[in-house]
C-alpha cells in the first residue's frame, strides 16, 4: 500500500496532544493508538511540549542514541511543536482541533478541559478508572500491574510477584484506545454522534485478567502464580528453554509425544490427577528436552499437535523463518539513522501490509 | 435504543474461546448483531474448560463461556453436514462481517472460506485470528494461550533475576487476551471502507504477531545493536530508578515505582500494613499500589469501572475494556444456550418455517445439545 490514498483511514485527521507534565506510562498509550491510525494512513500531527515528548529520551535507544521506544510509536506520523501553557499555543491548537475528527489526550494534561470541549471526538488515556477519582495519583505502569491483579499471576507462590516484560499495561490500553477510536470514527462516517471515548490503564488491566475474577467469582479461591505447581511450565533444552503447554485433550499426544511408560501410570490420565502428581510428572518429562533444540522441539511436537512453545529473545524474532516469510518486520529507511527494521501493524489486509513511515524530527 | 457505532452489522461469529469470540464480543458491545454459530459436535471449548459440573445442561454453565459471549445469540449448526454448510452459506449472504480462529483450512474445507463466502457476498469483512497467520512456513502450527508468550518473544523478557524465562500460564494466557483488543479496530476499520466501496476484505491476524507487535521497541533495538544485553530482570525496568514487589508486615504484596533509590524500602515496607505502606508512599508522591487477586478485585467496585457487568440472571460477566460517552454497557441478553437462537435466527433472516427446521433438527444440522459424550 505504497499510495496513502489507497490506505483505509486516509479520510481522517488526528491530533496526539502530548502535553506537558503527563506520566510516561499514559504517553505510550496514545502514541500507540495515533501510530496504529497513522500506519492505517489516518493524517496524524503530534503536538509536542517545548523540548519535545519525553519518550524521545527513554529508553531502549538505538546506538545512535535515539530512542527505539519513541521511533517504534511514533511512526507515520507529523509533528508541531506548541507551548500550550501559552495563549498562542493553545489558539494555534484550537484551530488544529477545529478541522480534526478525532483528539488523543491524557486525563492529567492542563489542556484536558479544552480537548473534551472541541468539535473532534476525544479519545482520552487515563490511569484509573472514574470511579476512582484518581487523577492526579502517582503512577507507573508497574503500580498499574499489580491493581489490575495481573502481576498477582506470575511466578512463584512463595516467591515476590513478577511483572511481564514489555510495556504490557500501556500497550494493551493503546490498542484498546485505537479500537475506540475506530468506533468514534465509524459513527462519524456514518453520520452519527460519535461517542467519546476513556481508557485508563487500571481498567484494561482488570479486563485483559478476567479469569481471575471470573475464577474467584466461582470457586471462592483466587487464581494466582503457581510457579512450579503450574501445569505449564519451563524446561530447559539444548539451546535454550521451551514451554510445556497443552491442553486437556491434547494430553493423549503429548503423552505419545514423550513416550516414557511411566506416563500411562492412572494417575496420568485426568487433569486433577497430574496436577495432583505435577513434580513427578516434570521429573518424568524434562530429560526428553535436554538433548533436544528448541526447532527440533517445535517440529517433533507440532507434528503430533502438541502446541510446547520454544522461547526467543527479540533478537532470535529477527531471524524467524514465519514472520520473515510473512514480511512481518519492516525495513524502514530513515533519513538520519538509516534502515531500520521493526514489527509492522499485526494484520494482513487482502494480504497486503502496512509499511510504517519514519517518525517525525523534533522542529528546531 | 439510540444509533451505536456498528448498527446495523451483523456478525457471522465462529469465534472459539477468548481470541475470536472476545472480537465479536467487543463488535456486539458497539451494537453489531452477533449470531455465533457452535454446533452440537463442535462447542465453544470455554463450554468444557469451564464447566461447573456433570449434570445434565452442564454446557449451558460455564462462566468462561458466559463471561465472554454475552450480548450474542447462538446457533448450533453442523459445518460437517452438506445441510449445516448451505445454511451458513445462506446465512453469509445477509451478514457484514465472519470472525473466525479456528485452525487454517477448517472453513475452506466445509466450503467456508473467504474465497467462498465473499464469491456470496462481496463485502463481507472477513477477519481470520490464527496462531501464526494465514501464510508461511508455520501456518498450520497450533498453539494455546502461552505456548505464544514464548514463541513472540515476552516470555524472554519476564522472570526473576537472571533465571529462566516464565509464561503468563493458563489462568492468564496473555496472548490470547490482547488480541481482540487490537482485531476489532481493524475490523471496524474495514467495516468503514466495506461501507463506502462495497468491498470486504480479508483480514489476517497473527495472534504470535500480536504478542511480539507489543515487544516493537525490543526488537527494533535489538536489530540495530544485535549485542544488545537482554533477559530476565526480575521487575527492575530499564530507565527507572528503583522498581519491585515488596512484602508488608500483613504479608501482602506490594509494588513500588521509585524516582530518588531508597536503600530503606524494603525495611519500610515490612514494618507496616498493606494499606498503610501505600497510602504513606502515595503521600511522599510515590506510585504504590497493592498486589491484588481475584477477590480482592471483585470487591472494589470502584477499581473495576466499567469492566465488569452482571447479566439478567444475576451472573457476572465481562463488561467494556473502555468507557463510551461516559457509560459502560448494560448486558441485552446472557451469553446462549448452545443452539438457543437457531429457530429464531433462520426463520428472521433465512424465513424458514416449521417444516424445514424440524427437517434440520430430525438430520442432526441442528441440535441443542452435545454429541460429543462425556467429557
Amino acid at each position: 500500500m505504497s499510495n496513502d490514498t489507497a490506505l483505509p483511514l486516509a479520510r481522517f485527521t488526528i491530533l496526539e496532544v502530548n502535553d506537558a507534565n503527563v506520566p510516561l506510562c499514559l504517553r505510550l498509550s496514545t502514541s500507540l493508538a495515533a501510530k496504529i491510525a497513522a500506519d492505517l494512513g489516518a493524517s496524524v500531527l503530534k503536538i509536542e511540549p517545548p523540548g519535545g515528548d519525553p519518550v524521545r529520551r527513554a529508553p531502549p535507544f538505538l546506538p545512535q542514541g535515539e530512542s527505539a521506544l519513541f521511533q517504534f510509536l511514533n511512526t507515520s506520523k507529523r509533528s508541531l511543536v506548541l507551548d500550550l501553557a501559552s495563549d498562542a499555543g493553545r489558539a494555534t491548537l484550537k484551530g488544529l482541533l477545529d478541522k480534526a475528527d478525532a483528539v488523543l489526550f491524557e486525563e492529567p494534561a492542563a489542556s484536558a478541559p479544552l480537548l473534551r470541549a472541541s468539535r473532534a471526538t476525544p479519545i482520552e488515556i487515563a490511569a484509573f478508572s472514574v470511579e476512582m477519582n484518581a487523577a492526579t495519583r502517582p503512577v507507573s505502569e508497574f503500580a498499574i500491574l499489580a491493581l489490575g491483579g495481573l502481576l498477582h499471576m506470575v511466578g512463584e507462590p512463595e516467591r515476590k510477584p513478577l511483572r511481564l516484560g514489555g510495556h504490557q499495561a500501556s500497550y494493551a490500553a493503546g490498542l484498546t484506545a485505537f479500537t475506540g477510536l475506530a468506533a468514534a470514527l465509524a459513527a462519524r462516517d456514518a453520520g452519527q454522534t460519535a461517542p467519546d471515548v476513556r481508557v485508563s490503564l487500571a481498567e484494561v488491566m482488570q479486563w485483559v485478567n478476567w479469569k481471575a475474577v471470573s475464577g474467584a467469582d466461582a470457586a471462592g479461591a483466587s487464581p494466582g502464580r503457581e510457579g512450579r505447581i503450574s501445569e505449564f511450565q519451563i524446561v530447559p533444552c539444548r539451546d535454550g528453554h521451551v514451554a510445556v503447554v497443552y491442553t486437556v485433550t491434547q494430553w493423549p499426544a503429548t503423552r505419545t509425544l514423550i513416550g516414557d511408560p511411566r506416563l500411562a501410570d492412572a494417575k496420568f490420565s485426568t487433569r486433577a490427577g497430574r496436577r495432583q502428581n505435577i513434580a513427578e510428572l516434570y521429573e518424568i518429562i524434562t530429560p526428553w528436552f535436554v538433548g533436544k533444540t528448541r526447532t527440533e522441539i517445535q517440529k517433533t511436537a507440532q507434528a503430533k499437535g502438541v502446541p510446547f512453545g520454544p522461547i526467543f529473545s527479540p533478537a532470535e524474532l529477527l531471524q524467524t523463518e514465519q514472520y520473515v516469510a510473512r514480511g512481518f518486520l519492516a525495513d524502514m529507511d530513515h533519513p538520519t539513522l538509516g534502515t531500520l527494521r521493526l514489527p509492522q501493524l499485526p494484520v494482513q489486509w487482502n494480504g497486503r501490509s502496512f509499511a510504517p513511515r519514519p517518525a517525525p524530527e523534533l522542529a528546531a | 435504543m439510540s444509533a451505536r457505532p456498528l448498527t446495523g452489522v451483523r456478525v457471522l461469529d465462529f469465534g472459539l474461546l477468548t481470541a475470536g469470540a472476545n472480537t465479536s464480543a467487543m463488535l456486539a458491545d458497539l451494537g453489531a448483531d452477533v449470531i455465533k454459530i457452535e454446533s452440537g459436535a463442535y462447542l465453544d471449548p470455554f463450554r468444557i474448560v469451564g464447566k461447573p459440573d456433570n449434570e445434565d445442561g452442564w454446557w449451558n454453565r460455564s462462566p468462561q463461556f458466559r463471561f465472554t459471549n454475552r450480548n450474542k445469540r447462538g446457533l448450533a449448526l453442523n459445518l460437517k453436514a452438506p445441510e449445516g454448510q448451505r445454511v451458513i452459506r445462506e446465512l453469509a449472504a445477509h451478514c457484514d462481517v465472519v470472525v473466525e480462529n479456528f485452525r487454517r483450512g477448517v472453513l475452506d474445507r466445509a466450503g467456508l472460506g473467504y474465497k467462498d463466502l465473499s464469491a456470496l457476498n462481496p463485502r463481507l469483512v472477513f477477519a481470520a485470528i490464527s496462531s501464526q497467520g494465514d501464510t508461511g512456513p508455520e501456518r498450520m502450527n497450533v498453539s494455546f494461550g502461552s505456548t505464544l508468550d514464548a514463541t513472540s518473544g515476552i516470555a524472554s523478557l519476564t522472570g526473576y533475576e537472571g533465571e529462566e524465562p516464565r509464561i503468563s500460564g493458563m489462568d492468564v494466557n496473555y496472548p490470547d487476551q490482547i488480541v481482540s483488543l487490537f482485531a476489532t479496530g481493524i475490523v471496524i476499520t474495514a467495516v468503514m471502507e466495506a461501507r463506502r466501496t462495497g468491498q470486504g476484505a480479508f483480514l489476517d491476524f497473527s495472534q504470535r504477531e500480536v504478542a511480539s507487535f507489543t515487544l516493537g521497541e525490543e526488537i527494533l533495538a535489538a536489530s540495530a545493536d544485535p549485542a544488545r544485553p537482554n533477559g530476565r530482570r526480575g521487575n527492575r525496568e530499564e530507565g527507572v530508578t528503583q522498581q519491585d514487589a515488596y512484602r508488608c508486615k500483613d504479608g501482602r504484596w506490594i509494588a513500588v515505582t521509585l524516582d530518588q533509590p531508597d536503600a530503606t524500602l524494603a525495611a519500610f515496607c515490612a514494618s507496616l500494613d498493606s494499606t498503610a505502606a501505600v497510602t504513606a508512599l502515595l503521600a511522599r508522591g510515590i506510585a504504590a499500589a497493592p498486589c491484588n487477586d481475584g477477590n480482592d478485585l471483585l470487591g472494589n467496585t470502584a477499581l473495576q469501572g466499567v469492566t465488569l457487568v452482571r447479566d439478567e440472571r444475576g451472573g457476572l460477566v465481562k463488561g467494556l475494556p473502555y468507557r463510551l460517552s461516559g457509560k459502560g454497557i448494560s448486558i441485552e441478553r446472557p451469553g446462549p444456550d448452545l443452539g438457543q437462537h437457531t429457530s429464531e435466527v433462520l426463520r428472521e433472516l433465512l424465513g424458514y418455517d416449521d417444516a424445514q427446521l424440524k427437517k434440520l433438527a430430525e438430520a442432526g444440522v441442528t441440535s441443542t445439545m452435545p454429541t460429543i459424550g462425556d467429557v
